[in-house]
């Protein structure tokens, strides 16, 4: 017998008339009035910059960068600077997939391409405004066909692992731009 | 790792002496989390999201063959390479794999308190490996080759002094280094780390069952990184760690950094699906290790099985007022504070760990701070009364509460040993208890008169 | 209205102006007072250590001493608790146990939600009170309001303090198998104390180790049971 049949069958033996715990629904949650306020409060809140801008206002926002290195959905229309290899750019441009204003998030797809979302000192993320959730719970039951990662940027890398004092940018990058398009 | 959970009485009483920093360390950095956590709690429906998660956890406990096979499934069909592990020897096995197919000479580490159960650290370095823990904290105890004091802190037991000692003497830091400076330096280190490793290693929060999905939270990058970077992912999950569906993530990501950090979420969540696609960045093999090493055992136990429920959010320990006083080091395993206090007997055996659940004072705290409503103080009694039905409790301590209980059940006896306490000899037995007393606070001072004794005198109405 | 106090072993030897106190306060709010004379422990200790075979005898004679009262009252938070909580833990299926939780109460909870008194008098006027809540009493029966009210209304102005519903450190059995351990939460405990004229609570077992850590590190201050000063609050 294997690893896996000796602990499933002691898993069944435990579970032997063991009274069964149902499953609770996911609760009905109320749409929240004003996503993109919330969204930008909250991402402010997390130490993140939120904008809320039309296409011009993103390539100006750019415009300040010498390089940078682009996620792979990010449109042509934004891709106006100079492309780094991401270890290198000082700035990582990525396309999210959409955004969760409750929390404050992106969710950024493996497949624009991790590097640019992790290695650069500063993300700017660009993400339509119809794509900005109230909640995480809508976001989640709305999502289908993941993508083979998913990450939730919520703000800046930070710790307080050295003597309780916040630090930011550790590892990840330190600062989080998220431009809203409108 | 070795177990010196026997230890635990000696070893608090030893830090507390030794090494008086650590309590203020400890006690600072848990009371800032515990802050945090209430304002975090407040701001939610909290006890519908509580007693919401602890009915999710238990449906999957009580249908984890269930559960445990689809997400096996899920996983394969994800592309996963899926492993079953019981012992630590198993995981071992799927680890020496890796590194010898791979030709690993480096792995990065994110945090995960799994691995240290397994011993994945050692294991690695007989096999040649380099192995970078890349969580800040877990990186310095790494450099000072200490075991983390804290699920999610893992070096909240040192000041800043003594960090920017150590890195002084390993970096050539300035002594007066800031924390900036200090994680710019450990950024440094660690990036060339990340970018050179062949293999990366994780835990996970959660495993969803429906979409094989492994989530993971953190705040630095770390996890991102040592998932996103090296061609290879090691994944090791606990088989309690299951969640049914996707969307269940809704409620246990946001509650679980309420519950630890006090944030709404944690500012990165890392869910996985599986091995990068055609011609996207990011691992080219991921494997998930499931973990029993105890785990269906606690299940089997109808008194305890509870435990299996913990996200291990470490919400317990900032609550716990014993916990704040050392820190996890005495606790002497993986797990301390109050869930280690239950869990470690359960995971070990009771006879290895039986100090533990003694080291409470049934204060509840734990349990308003659990966000899955584990009922610490109740298990805690459960396993304090079977360390007592076997034995396992000092001798002394029996012959205490016989004499005490033998001096109680009779009033006429009661009377006695009250005269005793004023003056005349108490019960051999009893004379050990009186000691460790007095030695902190002085002696015992007697109401000149029992009550009893007023009694009469109230009653005549003087 | 009768009531039996309980007056519980520690209260009964280190506090016995509390059972006095107790006992002149129900009579005045016109309560009948009965003292069954054969209670001695409620068998606590044992039972927190795991002892539960020396436990369970001293709970079975507690619920016979207590057979016959309309209510039972304590001076006590953890041993009220022990009562209404552990009791039907301890003596699985014992309908007495059951009919005894039911009746028992802690006292300013039995002041409060039974007799419906919300202020005694005005004998605190004034007085500068640090209250620290007995874990069991605070958590496990819940009570937080009744003994502030109860001083509050008194004119008692009850200081804040951070650590006032931190555990003390004492936990019975635990004060002396990790002495080190319980003195340093004493020490938090202590270190945080605003300047108050008097420190009070239900329970006498942590008053008990709070006092004494304050007379070891030379600390001045008035330690009194809550019932104490209830009677205080009425008589002035
Ligand atoms: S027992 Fe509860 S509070 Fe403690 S770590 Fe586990 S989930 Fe968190």
């Amino acid at each position: 017998m294997d690893a896996r049949t000796r602990i499933l069958a002691r898993v069944r033996r435990a579970l032997r008339e063991r009274p069964k715990a149902l499953l609770p629904e996911h609760p009905h949650l109320l749409p929240k009035e004003d996503p993109l306020a919330l969204f930008l409060d909250r991402l402010r809140e997390n130490g993140a910059e939120g904008h809320l801008l039309d296409e011009e206002g993103a390539r100006a926002l750019l415009q300040g960068f010498p390089g940078a290195a682009f996620g792979r959905g990010v449109p042509e229309a934004f891709r106006l600077l100079p492309e780094l290899p991401p270890e290198e750019a000082p700035l990582g441009v990525s396309w999210a997939l959409f955004a969760v204003a409750e929390t404050g998030s992106v969710a950024l797809s493996g497949e624009d391409g991790r590097k640019a979302q992790l290695l650069p000192p500063t993300h700017l993320v660009l993400v339509e405004a119809k794509r900005v959730y109230g909640t995480l719970l809508e976001a989640l039951q709305d999502l289908n066909g993941l993508p083979s990662a998913l990450g939730l940027h919520s703000g800046p890398s930070k710790s307080a692992d050295i003597g309780q004092v916040m630090v930011k940018g550790v590892h990840g990058p330190g600062r989080l731009i998220v431009a809203v398009l409108l | 790792m070795r177990a010196k959970a026997k230890l635990y009485p000696k070893e608090a009483a030893r830090l507390l002496r030794e090494k008086p920093g650590v309590r203020e360390a400890v006690t600072g950095a848990t009371l800032h989390f515990e802050r945090n956590r209430l304002k975090a709690y407040a701001e939610v429906p909290i006890e519908e999201w509580r007693e919401r998660a602890k009915a999710v956890k238990d449906h999957v406990l009580t249908h984890l063959d269930h559960y445990l096979e689809l997400a096996e499934r899920r996983l394969r069909e994800n592309g996963v390479q899926v492993h079953w592990a019981e012992t630590p020897e198993d995981a071992h096995r799927v680890l020496r794999e890796v590194v010898h197919r791979r030709g690993v000479k480096r792995a990065v580490k994110a945090k995960s308190m799994l691995t240290e159960e397994l011993g994945v650290n050692p294991l690695l370095e007989s096999l040649g490996v380099e192995v970078y823990e890349t969580d800040l904290g877990e990186y310095l105890i790494q450099l000072l080759g200490e075991p983390p004091s804290h699920i999610v802190g893992p070096a909240i037991h040192l000041s800043l002094g003594e960090i920017q000692k150590l890195f002084h003497a390993r970096f050539g830091t300035p002594l007066d280094a800031s924390p900036e400076a200090l994680a710019q330096v450990a950024r440094r280190v660690l990036r060339e780390a990340f970018l050179s490793a062949e293999l990366g290693l994780s835990g996970a929060n959660f495993l969803v069952a429906e979409t094989g999905t492994l989530a993971l939270m953190e705040n630095e990058g770390n996890i991102r990184l040592s998932t996103s970077l090296p061609k290879v992912h090691v994944a090791f999950v606990g088989i309690e760690k299951l969640l049914p569906r996707f969307a269940d993530l809704a409620l246990f990501l946001p509650l679980t950094a309420r519950a630890a950090t006090g944030q709404r979420l944690a500012t990165f969540v890392s869910l996985i699906q599986g091995p990068a696609r055609e011609g996207e960045e990011g691992p080219e093999e991921v494997h998930v290790v499931l973990v029993d090493h105890g785990r269906t055992a606690l299940l089997h136990d109808l008194e305890a099985w509870e435990t299996l429920r913990c996200l291990r959010c470490g919400a317990c320990l900032n609550a716990c007022p014993v916990y704040r006083q050392t820190g996890g080091h005495p606790y002497g395993y993986v797990y301390s504070g109050p869930i280690g206090a239950v869990l470690d007997p359960g995971l070990l055996t009771l006879e290895e760990a039986y100090p533990l659940p003694y080291a409470s004072t049934l204060c509840g705290a734990c349990y308003e701070a659990c966000p899955v409503k584990i009922p610490i103080p109740r298990l805690l009694l459960t396993w304090r009364h079977r360390a007592a039905e076997e034995g396992l409790t000092p001798s002394w301590e029996h012959g205490a509460m016989r004499a005490f209980r033998k001096v109680m059940e009779s009033p006429a006896l009661y009377r006695l040993f009250s005269k005793g306490l004023r003056g005349l000899p108490l019960p051999q037995d009893l004379l050990p208890l009186l000691k460790a007393w007095t030695e902190g606070r002085g002696p015992l001072r007697p109401s000149p008169k029992p009550f009893h004794e007023l009694w009469k005198e109230v009653a005549d109405g003087r | 209205m009768r009531v039996a106090l309980f007056i519980t072993c520690l209260a009964d030897q280190f506090y016995a102006e509390a059972g006095v106190a107790a006992v002149r306060l129900l009579r005045a709010l016109g309560v009948e007072v009965d003292f069954p004379e054969g209670q001695t422990c409620c068998g606590q200790p044992a039972f927190n250590a795991g002892h539960w075979d020396e436990a369970r005898p001293l709970a079975k004679r507690t619920l016979e001493v207590f057979e016959e009262a309309e209510y039972v009252v304590l001076p006590s938070g953890s041993c009220a608790s022990m009562v209404k909580n552990h009791y039907p833990e301890l003596l699985p299926g014992n309908r007495e146990a059951l009919a005894m939780a039911e009746k028992t109460y802690e006292l300013s909870q039995f002041l409060v939600r039974v007799l419906g008194v919300e202020k005694l008098g005005e004998g605190l006027k004034g007085r500068k009170v640090a209250y620290h809540h007995g874990c069991h009493a605070l958590r496990e029966l819940g009570v937080r309001e009744e003994p502030l009210l109860l001083l509050q209304n008194a004119g008692a102005e009850v200081l804040p303090w951070e650590a006032w519903e931190e555990c003390c450190g004492f936990g019975g059995l635990f004060s002396v198998k990790l002495p080190e351990v319980s003195l340093a939460m004493a020490d938090r405990k202590l270190a945080t104390l605003p300047e108050a004229e008097v420190l009070t609570s239900t329970d006498a077992g942590c008053l008990l180790h709070l006092s004494g850590r304050m007379g070891k590190k030379g600390l001045g201050l008035r330690v009194a049971p809550l019932a104490t000063l209830l009677w205080e609050a009425y008589a002035g």
